[in-house]
């Protein structure tokens, strides 16, 4: 009785490829924390207050804030790293629910993340030296 | 001859523990709603002063607000289990003794108060 | 009396498992293992399952009770309503009734080296280690190696070539160990997509963990082991 039904249960050679992971896990984490930390307090004034009137946030002053140092650190801390944060489990959530197209999935996820990094960094830079 | 049961796609249904694990996942879909309502604030913002009006009212209808209002809770949420988490995956000893996990999970905490009063403080001028 | 429903496999008779039910007597100290073996010599002695030491020490009684992993030996019927299921390790494949084969498990904790690996050095002083140095791995030694985190483990469901909680932790418990050299050699394979970055903190392997391991916090600073390790290779011009 040796002949088993589970020809993929038995281990391949492991090659040792190195994963790109770490570089992935990095942005995760640090997006977890901003997304802990950061987020539930901008919800709650660009979410709630200001629309409801409860703050005065006037173009001026948001302009004049956003474009300077303070713009470049919101952009990474609110927009960049929570959207790799999002992307790696997003990433992972598919292969949980067996959407398991790893490369395409992948390159749509981190890609997306970089798309809107790169237009936010790309917004922050034209309004600086303009 | 052997059987081996395999994972559905529905396996995450089928235990309270996975359900809490896919939901923590799933805090990131509202955060990513978010996400965009930023970037297109900036946007506008970068337009000019009637976009970013426009920007301000846009925030303000009914059914953004009741994303928002998900994605706050979902923030609250995730910073609840990752908060746990940070302790077990970055131990910190001083010296012979650990620092307790519940130490580092009230010092996170503080972090985001203290945020929250940064910002009431940036945008009420005093306290 | 307590109800409980075995899925069994006898696949010299039937390809496809079945369930079959069991009235057991039960009282405050009857435990699921005292519940097989009751059944075995009582009602049907065709019934299939392993045990050894029935205190929690050997490993060997692993099942899955109303669809959690668990120790027979460790586990009350009391505990439990009227009705309880028994079925086998999830995740492994089935033999027999209740009987896992624990090669995959057992080839993948193999895989990381567990031992103390010497320098070069032919010394012959023994090995000395301070209370403090053995404190940073002593939880990560308690593993008997009893497969709950696998079945528990939904990422080495889908996929099986993941090196798992228990090997992972037992690279990560020889690795912290002040006496061993052999990081260098453990490095490699938890680098990988199967070793430590298949895990997503789902965290459920280190609550049905008997021995309070904490498989899930040796995998995710093994991540933070490889990363590091990453940029180590990546300084000295090797990636
Ligand atoms: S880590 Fe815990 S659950 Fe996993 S094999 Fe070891 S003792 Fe069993
Ligand atoms: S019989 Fe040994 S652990 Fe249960």
């Amino acid at each position: 009785m040796n002949d088993r039904t589970t020809e993929n249960m038995t281990i391949k050679p492991k090659k040792n490829h190195r994963s790109s992971e770490p570089v992935w896990w990095a942005l995760f984490s640090a997006g977890g924390v901003c997304f802990a930390v950061f987020i539930p307090t901008a919800i709650l004034f660009f979410g709630f207050l200001q629309p409801l009137g409860l703050i005065d946030f006037s173009y001026s002053q948001a302009h004049n804030w956003f474009f300077g140092f303070w713009g470049l650190m919101f952009s990474g801390a609110f927009i960049i790293l929570p959207g790799f944060h999002a992307a790696h489990r997003i990433r992972h959530g598919l292969h949980d629910l067996k959407v398991q197209r790893h490369g395409l999935i992948k390159v749509i996820c981190y890609g997306l993340a970089g798309l809107i990094s790169l237009l936010t960094l790309g917004i922050w830079f034209t309004g600086i030296i303009s | 001859m052997t059987y081996r049961t395999t994972l559905s796609r529905t396996w995450w249904l089928k235990h309270n523990a996975f359900k809490a694990y896919m939901l923590r996942e799933a805090t990131v879909l509202p955060l990513t709603f978010f996400i965009l309502c930023l970037v297109s604030g900036v946007y506008c913002l970068w337009q000019g002063e009637s976009q970013w009006n426009h920007w301000q009212t846009a925030m303000g209808q009914p059914w953004v607000l009741a994303v928002n209002l998900l994605a706050f809770f979902a923030s609250l949420f995730h910073a609840w289990t990752f908060f746990q988490l940070f302790p077990r995956v970055m131990p910190i000893r001083m010296g012979h003794i650990s620092v307790p996990a519940n130490v580092l999970i009230a010092g996170q905490w503080a972090a985001v108060l203290s945020v929250m009063v940064l910002f009431s403080w940036l945008f009420w001028g005093k306290l | 009396m307590k109800t409980i429903h075995i899925t069994r496999y006898l696949p010299e008779s039937s390809e496809i498992p079945f369930v079959q039910q069991f009235d057991i007597p039960a009282d405050d100290s009857t435990s699921v293992l005292d519940a097989l073996n009751y059944i075995k010599e009582e009602l049907d002695p065709s019934l299939s399952f392993r045990w050894s030491c029935r205190m929690a020490i050997c490993g060997s009684c692993g099942l899955m009770v109303n669809g959690k992993p668990k120790l027979g030996c460790k586990t009350f019927l009391r505990d439990y309503q009227e009705n309880i299921t028994l079925q086998p390790l999830a995740h492994l494949p089935v033999e027999r009734d209740l009987i896992v084969d624990m090669d995959v498990f057992l080839t993948h904790l193999e895989a990381v080296k567990p031992y103390l690996i010497s320098d070069d050095s032919l010394s012959t002083e023994p090995n000395k280690q301070t209370p403090t140095q053995m404190a940073k791995y002593q939880q990560f030694s308690d593993c008997i190696n009893c497969g709950l985190c696998y079945s528990a483990c939904p990422q080495f469901g889908l996929n099986p070539e993941f090196l798992g909680p228990a090997a992972i932790t037992l690279a990560h418990r020889y690795n912290l160990d002040s006496r061993d050299h052999g990081k260098a050699q453990r490095m490699p394979l938890l680098n990988t997509e199967e070793g430590a970055w298949s895990c997503t903190f789902v965290g459920f392997c280190s609550e049905v963990c008997p021995k309070k391991v904490d498989p899930a916090a040796a995998v995710n600073q093994s991540k933070v082991e490889s990363a590091k390790d990453m940029i180590i290779q990546l300084f000295k011009g090797n990636l």
